[in-house]
């Protein structure tokens, strides 16, 4: 019997956001195959360690920053002759449109940051597009993987009868997700039997009461602790993100069979061929006039089948599983973790 | 494929065209196609391409007529280039400007734009000793929101990524993408700009030197002004959604420049009260005009001033020896 393959994932993430969801996804895979043994390691952000990790495949779930590039660099020097796969979560055109002040500074720190890996993982066809159109790094080297999440539960969620009426903003409550636009943009819709339930908290929250204040039809429902409960009392999901490099939420509500209306920008641009829908531009007048079109409709779509059957997770993980097999072929024996810290 | 296109939307300008075209053709690089997007024009304008297509680069594709924003779609959609260039159908091209913009480009993979400064010249084609001279280089969202350095639609030649990237469909279009919103019919270009500067990754960069002649129309300028501050105000009002912070943060200064803008226009037509009233309104949206370019600012302050006072006997000597615009 041959050793299984050893892949130890580095994140320096530990919210309960997409990164960890997925990450816990791949971990899960462990208990259905036994040819790759996953494993998550915490790392802190930045900090320069030496860590020669007991594994074939090194693959990062880190945040590529000029403050994080000494402890990247670290990382590949200490683990010489191992594959390393960099994973990138976070960074998106958009992103770069909203948040970059210099882009040529971040593009040079994105190309050297992927300079140090053998692979970049994409979390979208469209961020992938990216990379490329701008040169962050050679089509050849980059995969995509869409993220993805344990699905069952949400292909579960019954189905709802009758009009769409419900519409659910489902994320933390902050710029990148754009709830500042879909309120006013909600207010403006006359329609009286339309509702807007907010599942979220964090720091715009305030903002957006304010933005809401006088329009009953508007509810803040805090935190979703479960995203399923969350879904299966709403009819449409909308996703007005400014930058968004997958969304996660996007594959649950399809999943759902809800209706999914959301930004045309970076990886939710994945989601059309899913059956997601998009605001025409960016703007209060084509998003209410968006909700207003869905309102018109049946609640439910035909498509029902095709969204359901889309195995995601098995694409997944199986994506993942022949990745990590062609790495084999280029690691090394595995020494023993060996840990000591520069600072 | 020609490496790149270049778009020329023409309506009813048989007697510019010939002049645009000339200057195109006689470009030092030599790879591209003209498409000449015939607007729906009822003069002689398809003739006057006709009669050019000797050169096989040149393509006339007629349309009715959609407005400047329109034909610029249809030529953007109709491009084989990797590289689309504009030149209106009253402008022309100093030879090396194609060459310097692909050189431009080829050189700095992070620059989806690239625009050049501009020589303006009258009805005769006679140049007016006046320039446009934008900022070049670091150029930020905000620049373009306060003195759109691309300064006019005969001045960029962009990747076809960023028309791309900016693509999209209204539901009632049967044809083609959209990329400039053509129900703008002024204020199209700083829309269009505005919104790849807020929504794309890609840098806007100006090369050195005049390397566009823009024509000016002596007459009728400030007639649509009020026209053209309300679109511009369309504009803030449809992209604020994108980014509401940096519009907190640089709207009044950009409609200060608008009105300051506007109030040389009004200068230039010796219209003293317009001028003046636009004056006032600039100065009350922000102080950022008079900080950032003081010497404009003040002269601008100044003629409208003696305009109002005086009279157009005071600043005739100025406008003829000046021309009219900027």
């Amino acid at each position: 019997m041959t050793c299984p393959l050893k892949v130890v994932h580095l994140v320096d993430d530990t919210t309960a956001g997409g990164v960890t969801r997925v990450v816990d996804f791949i971990l899960s895979s462990n208990a259905t195959q036994s040819e790759i043994r996953h494993e998550r390691q915490i790392v802190s952000r930045g900090k320069l360690q030496v860590t020669r990790y007991d594994a074939d495949v090194i693959v990062s779930h880190l945040t590529v920053s000029w403050r994080s590039l000494p402890s990247l660099l670290l990382l590949k020097a200490s683990n010489v002759g191992k594959r390393l796969i960099h994973v990138e979560h976070s960074y998106t055109e958009a992103f770069v449109a909203h948040n970059v002040t210099n882009q040529r500074r971040f593009f040079s720190l994105l190309r050297n940051g992927f300079s140090l890996f053998d692979r970049i993982v994409s979390v979208s066809f469209a961020q992938a597009d990216w990379f490329v159109a701008q040169k962050l790094c050679a089509g050849d080297k980059v995969s995509t993987i869409q993220s993805c999440v344990d699905l069952a539960p949400f292909q579960d969620i019954p189905m709802r009868d009758g009009p769409a009426r419900i519409f659910a903003a489902i994320g933390r409550l902050d710029r990148q997700k754009g709830f500042d636009a879909l309120i006013v943009a909600f207010k403006a819709c006359a329609a009286e039997d339309i509702r807007l339930h907010v599942f979220g908290e964090g720091e715009e929250e305030e903002h957006l009461r304010a933005l809401a204040a006088g329009d009953t039809r508007i509810e803040f429902k805090g935190f979703a602790a479960s995203p399923i409960d969350a879904l299966a009392q709403v009819d449409v999901v909308i996703m007005p993100s400014r930058w968004e490099a997958y969304g996660l939420v996007a594959i649950e509500a399809l999943s759902a069979n809800r209706t999914l209306i959301c930004t045309d920008v970076d990886g939710l641009r994945d989601h059309k061929s899913l059956g997601a829908e998009f605001f025409e531009q960016y703007s209060i007048g084509c998003i209410s006039s968006k909700i207003a079109e869905v309102r018109s409709r049946a609640a439910g779509s035909a498509k029902e089948n095709d969204r359901r059957s889309k195995p995601l997770g098995e694409i997944f993980l199986s994506k993942w599983q022949a990745l990590l097999s062609e790495q084999q072929e280029a690691s090394v024996n595995r020494p023993a973790i060996t840990s000591s810290e520069v600072q | 494929m020609p490496y790149v296109s270049i778009v020329v939307p023409a309506y009813n300008v048989a007697r510019t065209l010939p002049e645009t075209l000339r200057a195109l053709l006689a470009q030092s690089f030599v790879d591209f196609e003209i498409l000449v997007i015939d607007d729906g024009s009822t003069d002689e304008t398809a003739n006057v391409v006709r009669g050019f297509q000797s050169d096989d680069r040149v393509r006339l594709i007629s349309q009715r007529n959609r407005g400047l924003a329109g034909a610029r779609n249809s030529g953007i959609a109709a491009a084989r280039g990797g590289l689309i260039g504009f030149c209106d159908a009253d402008d022309t091209w100093e030879p090396e400007k194609l060459n310097i913009h692909v050189r431009h480009l080829h050189a700095n993979p992070d620059v989806g734009v690239s625009y050049s400064g501009s020589a303006l010249m009258d009805e005769e084609s006679i140049q007016l000793g006046r320039y446009q001279s934008p900022r070049l280089l670091a150029v930020r969202p905000e620049h373009i929101f306060k003195r759109n350095p691309i300064g006019n639609g005969s001045a960029p030649v962009m990747r076809r990524a960023v028309f791309d990237a900016i693509a999209y469909r209204p539901a009632f279009e049967a044809e083609r993408d959209w990329y400039f919103d053509e129900t703008f019919r002024q204020s199209e270009d700083i829309e269009c700009w505005l919104r790849i500067a807020l929504t794309t990754a890609w840098c806007f960069e100006g090369v050195e030197g005049h390397l566009t002649n823009y024509r000016i129309n002596a007459s009728g300028l400030s007639a649509n002004t009020d026209r053209q501050l309300a679109s511009w105000e369309n504009m803030v009002t449809k992209l604020r959604p994108i980014n509401p912070t940096f519009f907190d943060t640089h709207e009044a200064a950009a409609r200060s420049y608008q009105y300051r803008y506007l109030a040389r226009r009004a200068v230039s037509d010796l219209d003293g009260a317009r001028a003046w009233d636009h004056v006032l309104l600039s100065l009350q949206q922000s102080h950022r005009p008079v900080l950032e370019e003081p010497m404009k600012t003040v002269q601008t302050v100044v003629a409208a001033a003696a305009l109002k006072i005086v009279g157009p006997g005071a600043l005739r000597p100025f406008l003829l020896a000046k021309g009219t615009k900027s």
